[in-house]
């Protein structure tokens, strides 16, 4: 793909974020039914590992963090990072050449946040108080 | 991608890098009984007409080697230099090297996790399977399988977040009907 073709391109995922997150920061209401819902949560009424992250977007938007971290605390953490080591990935695209700084966990690393993440799912899905704390209210 | 093309093997000249020294060349048939000997390990460096860079026997494709790399300490400490890396025999200079390739092959690991928090849909799962196939199959020196786990990786995002657009325009459409 030409360079011209990958910075419209990144301009046009920066303005989707940026639209999505202003979308997100002026609901009044962020658990409105009119808003798109987990199909997963609908279907089983299990939460999902990403279950939550609307209004946690929405409460740290605000300022919120700690409000944000009791709906998806996982989310919280892996939803930022992530979007660092895509941004990171990206601009080494469109310049052609990988940066050299790369969020690359080495052998293990993805096999330790896909363990992370199952254990999660399975944890928020325990109805007892301790685990339920991992699910939003 | 030309480094994926597999040149014949036949007449195939190999050299190779132990302590600081360039050694060869050698014929493929020598080169893979050195490998399988444990002679040549996995971190040494080798190279062969048709590679543009010098790369770790570890991740050559057609030497498929099973020889753990020797504990880092086991380097005489009066060595200086470069250590194991240090390769005495300059090759074609080329920008992006094969290693640098094989170092390079995309996890999509990141990408995978935005789609399992953000669509909200269990697709995202498999994605970060393959992801974590990748950099596994990578360090075990399985070139062909970590370029497959990567392509999986990228589809099954693009499934995950496809399905997820889906979902949203039915959402979209229900509601503006519903006027």
């Amino acid at each position: 793909m030409p360079m011209r073709a990958k910075r419209a391109l990144l301009l046009m995922i920066l303005l989707a974020v940026t639209a999505a997150a202003v979308f997100i920061f002026y609901q009044s209401n962020i658990s409105a039914p009119w808003l798109p819902e987990c199909m997963f949560h609908k279907l089983t009424g299990l939460w999902c590992p990403g279950c939550g992250m609307t209004r946690a977007t929405h409460a740290a938007l605000h300022g919120h963090i700690k409000g944000a971290f009791r709906l998806n605390p996982l989310g919280m953490v892996l939803f930022p990072v992530a979007l660092i080591g895509i941004s990171l990935e990206l601009v080494g695209w469109v310049r052609g050449k990988p940066l050299p700084l790369s969020l690359r966990l080495g052998r293990y690393g993805a096999s330790v946040i896909l363990i992370v993440i199952l254990v999660f799912w399975v944890l928020r899905n325990i109805p007892a108080w301790q685990f339920s704390l991992l699910a939003p209210p | 991608m030309s480094f994926l093309n597999k040149p014949t093997l036949s007449a195939m000249q190999w050299y190779y890098s132990k302590n600081s020294t360039q050694l060869g060349p050698i014929s493929d048939q020598e080169m893979r009984e050195k490998t399988t000997s444990g002679e040549i390990l996995k971190t040494d460096m080798v190279w062969r007409e048709g590679m543009p860079d010098w790369s770790m026997a570890g991740n050559v494709p057609e030497l498929s080697m099973v020889t753990p790399p020797p504990p880092p300490h086991m380097a005489s400490p009066g060595q200086t230099g470069g250590g194991i890396l240090n390769t005495p025999y300059s090759p074609p200079s080329i920008a992006t090297g094969y290693a640098t390739q094989v170092a390079n092959i995309p996890n999509y690991l990141w990408q995978s996790i935005v789609v399992t928090i953000l669509c909200c849909l269990p697709l995202g799962i498999p994605a970060i399977v393959y992801a974590a196939k990748v950099d596994n199959l990578k360090a075990s020196g399985n070139i062909a399988g970590a370029l497959e786990a990567s392509a999986n990786a990228k589809k099954w995002c693009i499934i995950s977040l496809f399905s997820c657009a889906v979902l949203v325009a039915i959402k979209v459409a229900g509601l503006t009907t519903r006027h």
